[in-house]
């Protein structure tokens, strides 16, 4: 039976109708194939402009509508919805944009007017075509999964399990806190970064709603948004965690010593170790790789001396499977290695460091007691900062890391906090952006204490002296941009601001969720600005730094986020899950599993039996690359299926002008 | 019967000597390069009109097929524009595109179909302005390349 | 390289020959049959046989040059899905063996259920015209004339088929075995070349008597290759020439009546149905009347330009050149000198060979982030 289409040109005021003749557009759609009526109106998303809509479908038995007025992305869902009110499935319509790509864009109206008619035939052709569709709904699993336990991640589990869901919360390493546990005070309040991350630690660890799993991670994650299942491997931590009573004397007995992580190299640790005393848990962690008993099988000191018998070394490597709803990625970032960037010297001068290692020199618990010191155990007289090393550059990454500012002026007031007002500061700076709360102000105080501030990226660090004056010192070569002049400026101690970048396994970690990266490595959110905690994979939201450089209280803030989109999904229970997604007409397919392979989502299995490809709907994004390829067709997107797409392309080169033959010349 | 497409007053025959308005087709994704169309409208920049927008999800859903029946069916250049590369939605569908965009390269202007009828581009939904500049300079391009053969011959 | 053997050849025929190696592949107790050509009666030709009792090897001609289809489907339908059935030897032609090859990364077929074993070809006449070979030179001195050329000139006055005559893949070492015809006196004795783990395995098995490369099979092959290869290039001038614009490709293709025996004949072909004979493609009265009126005149059938164009962006990546859909042309359309000659170019735009190596993946089932900067103006 042919369809009934009804077709509305809205005039948008004077926004289409000023430049397009709306009332002309509807009359040349009057003249359509199929075609019941066409209208012009001057606003169709205004409630009478609806109503005519629905009206029509009821009185006219219209079974298609086609409406011509702004972006889709704008209204598509207003019209579908009166479609759906007036008794019509809302995917027998079909919205095509005279506004946009129209009106606004067209300066000739005859021009406008004729595109218009052009864009409409298409839509009528096309909807004549359209099939009834019906959104599925899935029930979503109520608990969440929170991968990494730095403050992001800490914030995120604590938010989603105060409303009362349960967080299933995997950090890798042995002790949740990540980045923020290694740092000293925190700007611009300076308040001490132990002093305000402890809390939350300890709050997880006595939160009953999440099930804190340390030493894991999840290696595969299968199904779709409300139903994911996530297979956790827990490496063995080698000692009881219900037995240990955190006393500490295995560390103490423990006979091997390696250079400490936590500590950035700086001091060492015992092959049973633990960050800090307020790690949680707080129970030490066994290396496999430095444990004497582990690699020889002799020793046991530690063994031999635990009060509680905790140690274990015949724990093994464990499986789980958690299954959620939701999951939130917070698995941070990386510190870029400058050993790579020559220039600098790190590695080959002992006194130059890390941003990271400065930290643990302030540090009350970090090697030195929270003194700044230099190897040789003085305190350095005069210190060059050096900012965006490896930020801000073509070579490294072209970013901008946004915290390097910020603790470099936090390095400028504590080397003159703690070693006195005479010691000089140095800062090598392309720009100082300092544009969160208090930090101007924050900038003004640190200039305040005789810092200095020098713009121009240094050329290089060396120990190369021309003067008496520079033996045994660290020259920066540098050009003062704002002076025009080079520079040479002899320090004790430099102190490079490294960039934050992706972790070196982020694509590894994307792949297991199915999500992206951006260019820059770090994890891809769905949209830079409306959509920044939430990913293309339905279900699947980012927290914290994995996104992109942060601060901590913009990291918090982004949690709290990515939490708040998961709380939205567990808590409804229930998500719609749109019918435009691809189908595999079983008979027609000959099972050549090309599409299995162009499936980025995996949503496409092979059924043995029948030997055809079978698409999971649930896991479907709707993509099209299996259709796009498939030469049979029998891979197709519902509502972009070939017919759809072949009578629009009919409706839009219909008025194409054609230079017409004389009849019977050129019969080929 | 009523006619697919009533005839045009204005269009359909164009007067002799009136000067050639090509049709062009463009697939374009509707998360990078139909937003950035959107864009460019909102921002009133002013476009040829020969650009007519076919909206898909993704161009990895653009079957060589499609591009081939505008060719044959009266378009005279035919634009596929997605997201830039690492920043597809569907993860690599424009990846997929790029391959295919390829393959008619390789077949179609080997039977006079000249390859700047069909055109490949990136253009990112904030890229209003480049959307803009794709299509006046294609249309511009393709207006100097004159009507496609396909129009001339009764061949589908 | 592989082990070399020798078939000996018994009173000048080495059509015995072959159907006496074909009876030890039968006897090896892995063997289930063998798939060969098989003479049909009245001079009509060969046909693929899979037999399983070596009395039944009579008719058995791999040699014969008739090529009335393309045995890779064939070999699909036996080796596809898993183990149920048992290791099948299939002697066939290079383009067959390529074919296969394809098929089996499409998943249609394995190779792990099969014994290829590829036969230097020199090409074979056209469905139409074997019979007339056949008729005046039917015999196993004709035969060896005919094996003796490498498939040069004519015989009868019939040349062999132009994919044949602009063949360059005249050998299948893709296979487990090849035997050797070229540069061989074929009244004497054939060459059997192992190329895989599989073709060395059976090598030892079959206990044939050693033989060595004597460089005489490689020198026959290269004359030929060079004749072929020229004939390729003259053959891709024409067609270029006939077909550089949409009006030559519409002559090139006029007699097209979209019987789509082509695409059937295909050996890549493989979809169960084409989309051309979907509804897709069914159009209303009420549509191919507004085409008409809109161009004046309207070609019956439609959709012949469209039809070949598609097929050409579906298979002409995977095409192997075999001809068949010239073959199975009833209209005389020179379909094999256009799919060639399009197919040479995309297969090298996307540097790819088909057939070449199952593990090389068909060009638009993969990606690479960064390739073909030439499409979007050098941005990647």
């Amino acid at each position: 039976m042919p369809s009934r289409i009804g077709v509305y040109v809205c005039h948008c005021g004077t926004n289409i109708a000023g430049r397009v003749d709306s009332e002309g557009v509807a009359r040349f759609a009057a003249g359509l194939k199929n075609v019941a009526v066409a209208r012009d109106y001057k606003f169709m998303c205004s409630d009478p402009g609806q109503d005519m809509i629905i009206k029509d479908i009821r009185e006219m038995g219209l079974t298609r509508v086609v409406v011509a007025s702004c972006s889709p992305r704008l209204h598509e869902k207003t019209f579908q919805k009166a479609c759906q009110r007036g008794g019509l499935n809302p995917f027998l319509f079909q919205m095509t944009c005279i506004r946009e790509h129209c009106s606004w864009v067209v300066a000739d109206p005859v021009e406008a007017t004729a595109k218009a008619k052009t864009l409409v035939a298409g839509a009528v052709s096309r909807v004549n075509e359209h099939e009834e569709l019906y959104s599925r709904v899935e029930a979503v699993h109520p608990d969440v999964l929170v991968v990494g336990g730095g403050i992001a991640g800490i914030q995120a589990a604590l938010d989603i399990a105060r409303s009362g869901h349960k967080v299933h919360l995997v950090e890798r390493g042995p002790s949740i806190g990540g980045h923020m546990t290694q740092f000293d005070k925190t700007f611009p309040t300076l308040d001490c970064a132990a002093c305000i991350s402890t809390p939350k630690m300890v709050a997880v660890a006595q939160e009953p709603n999440i099930n804190l799993m340390t030493m894991s991670e999840a290696v595969e994650v299968k199904g779709y948004v409300g139903n994911y299942t996530a297979r956790i491997r827990t490496r063995p931590r080698y000692i009881n965690e219900d037995r240990c009573t955190g006393c500490g004397l295995c560390m103490e007995k423990c006979p091997k010593s390696v250079p400490s992580e936590f500590e950035e190299g700086l001091a060492k640790r015992k092959a049973v170790h633990r960050n800090s005393p307020q790690s949680v848990p707080n129970t030490p962690v066994i290396d496999p790789a430095s444990c004497i008993y582990l690699v020889k099988g002799k020793c046991g000191a530690c063994k031999q001396n635990c009060p509680s018998e905790a140690i274990d070394f015949e724990q093994q490597e464990s499986f789980l499977d958690v299954q959620v709803g939701t999951i939130v990625l917070a698995t941070g970032f990386d510190i870029l290695d400058p050993t790579a960037l020559t220039q600098y010297g790190f590695g080959r001068y002992p006194e130059v460091y890390t941003g990271l290692q400065f930290e643990r020199l302030n540090n009350a618990v970090g090697p030195t007691g929270g003194k700044i010191l230099m190897k040789n155990g003085q305190a350095p007289e005069s210190v060059a900062i050096i900012h965006c090393v490896g930020s801000r550059d073509k070579n490294q990454h072209e970013y901008c890391s946004r915290v390097c500012c910020m603790y470099a002026l936090k390095y400028d007031h504590l080397i003159k906090d703690k070693i006195g007002h005479q010691a000089r500061v140095f800062n090598f700076y392309i720009d100082m952006r300092c544009f969160g709360k208090g930090y101007e102000e924050f900038y003004r105080r640190v200039q305040e204490e005789g810092v200095t501030f020098i713009r121009g990226r240094p050329s290089e660090v060396t120990d190369q002296t021309l003067s008496a004056e520079e033996d045994g010192k660290l020259i920066v070569v540098a050009e003062d941009t704002l002076l025009g002049r080079p520079v040479r400026v002899s320090v004790d101690m430099v102190v490079l601001c490294t960039a934050m970048q992706a972790r070196r396994d982020a694509s590894e970690v994307a792949r297991i969720f199915g999500i992206s990266q951006g260019q820059d490595g770090f994890f891809l959110e769905e949209h830079p600005k409306l959509g920044p905690v939430s990913t293309a994979t339905d279900g699947i939201f980012l927290a914290g730094t994995c996104q992109g450089p942060k601060d901590i209280p913009d990291a918090v803030a982004h949690a709290s986020g990515g939490a708040g989109q998961a709380l939205s999904l567990a808590a409804r229970g229930e998500v719609s899950i749109s019918p435009t997604v691809s189908w595999i007409n079983p008979d027609i397919c000959v099972g050549c599993k090309m599409c299995v392979d162009l499936c980025a989502y995996s949503a496409i299995e092979f059924d043995e039996r029948r030997k055809v490809c079978v698409i999971n709907e649930a896991m479907c994004k709707g993509c099209g690359s299996c259709a796009g390829h498939c030469p049979s067709g029998a891979a197709q997107v519902r509502h972009f299926n070939e017919k759809q797409i072949f009578a629009e392309l009919e409706g839009l080169s219909q008025n194409v002008p054609l230079v017409r033959q004389p009849a019977g010349v050129d019969h080929l | 019967m009523q006619e697919l497409i009533a005839t045009l007053e204005t269009q359909s025959d164009p007067l002799p000597g009136a000067a050639f308005e090509p049709a062009i087709v463009a697939f374009v994704c509707n998360w990078c390069t139909y937003t950035a169309a959107d864009l460019a409208g909102t921002s009133r920049m002013v476009q040829s009109p020969n650009v007519r927008l076919v909206r898909m999800m993704c161009t990895g859903m653009v079957d060589p097929k499609y591009i081939i029946k505008a060719l044959l069916g009266g378009a005279d250049a035919v634009l596929v524009s997605g997201c830039h590369p690492g920043d597809c939605h569907y993860i690599n569908g424009n990846y997929k595109a790029r391959r295919r965009v390829k393959l008619l390269m390789e077949i179609l202007p080997r039977f006079g179909i000249d390859s700047r009828r069909i055109k490949l581009t990136w253009v990112g939904a904030s890229e209003g302005n480049e959307f803009a500049a794709t299509v006046n300079r294609f249309a511009a391009e393709i207006k100097e390349l004159g009507p496609i053969d396909t129009r001339r011959l009764p061949l589908l | 390289m592989g082990s070399i053997a020798r078939i000996e050849v018994k009173d000048g025929n080495p059509v015995a020959a072959l159907q006496n190696f074909c009876a030890r592949l039968l006897a090896d107790s892995e063997i289930t049959a063998v798939l060969a050509p098989r003479q049909l009666p009245g001079n009509r030709g060969a046909m693929p046989a899979l037999v399983a009792a070596p009395e039944q090897l009579h008719d058995i001609d791999p040699l014969a040059p008739s090529f009335r289809l393309n045995a890779a489907r064939m070999l699909t339908r036996l080796t596809r899905g898993a183990d149920d059935g048992g290791l099948v030897a299939a002697l066939l032609r290079p383009c067959e063996v390529r074919a296969f090859i394809e098929l089996c990364k499409l998943n249609q077929g394995s190779l792990e259920n099969t014994l290829l074993v590829s036969l230097d070809c020199p090409g074979a006449f056209s469905n139409t015209d074997y019979p007339r070979f056949a008729a005046n030179s039917g015999d196993t001195w004709s035969l060896v004339q005919f094996l003796g050329t490498s498939g040069r000139g004519t015989h009868g006055g019939i040349e062999i088929a132009r994919a044949c005559c602009t063949c360059e893949h005249t050998t299948g070492a893709e296979a487990d075995l090849s035997i050797g015809l070229f540069g061989q006196d074929v009244e004497k004795g054939l060459l059997l070349m192992a190329n895989t783990p599989r073709g060395e395995g059976f090598m030892t098995r079959l206990g044939l008597p050693e033989a060595t490369d004597d460089g005489s099979r490689d020198k026959a092959l290269e004359a030929l290759l060079a004749e072929r290869r020229a004939a390729q290039e003259l053959m891709f001038a024409e067609t270029t020439a006939a077909t550089s614009d949409m009006t030559g490709l519409s002559q090139f293709l006029s007699a097209c009546v979209n019987c789509y025996n082509c695409r059937a004949a295909c050996p890549v072909c493989y979809c169960k149905e084409c989309v051309f004979l979907t509804d897709v493609f069914e159009h209303k009265p009420w549509q191919y009347l507004s085409w008409a009126r809109q161009r004046g005149a309207l070609k019956m059938p439609t959709d012949t330009v469209f039809f070949h164009l598609t097929r050409l962006a579906h298979m002409s990546t995977a095409c192997v050149g075999c001809g068949q859909c010239s073959n199975a042309c009833p209209n005389g359309v020179p379909v094999m000198e256009l799919f060639k000659t399009i197919a040479a170019a995309t297969q090298k735009a996307f540097e790819y060979e088909a057939g070449r190596d199952p593990g090389e993946a068909p060009p638009l089932s993969v990606f690479r982030e960064r390739e073909f900067p030439e499409l979007t103006g050098g941005l990647d």
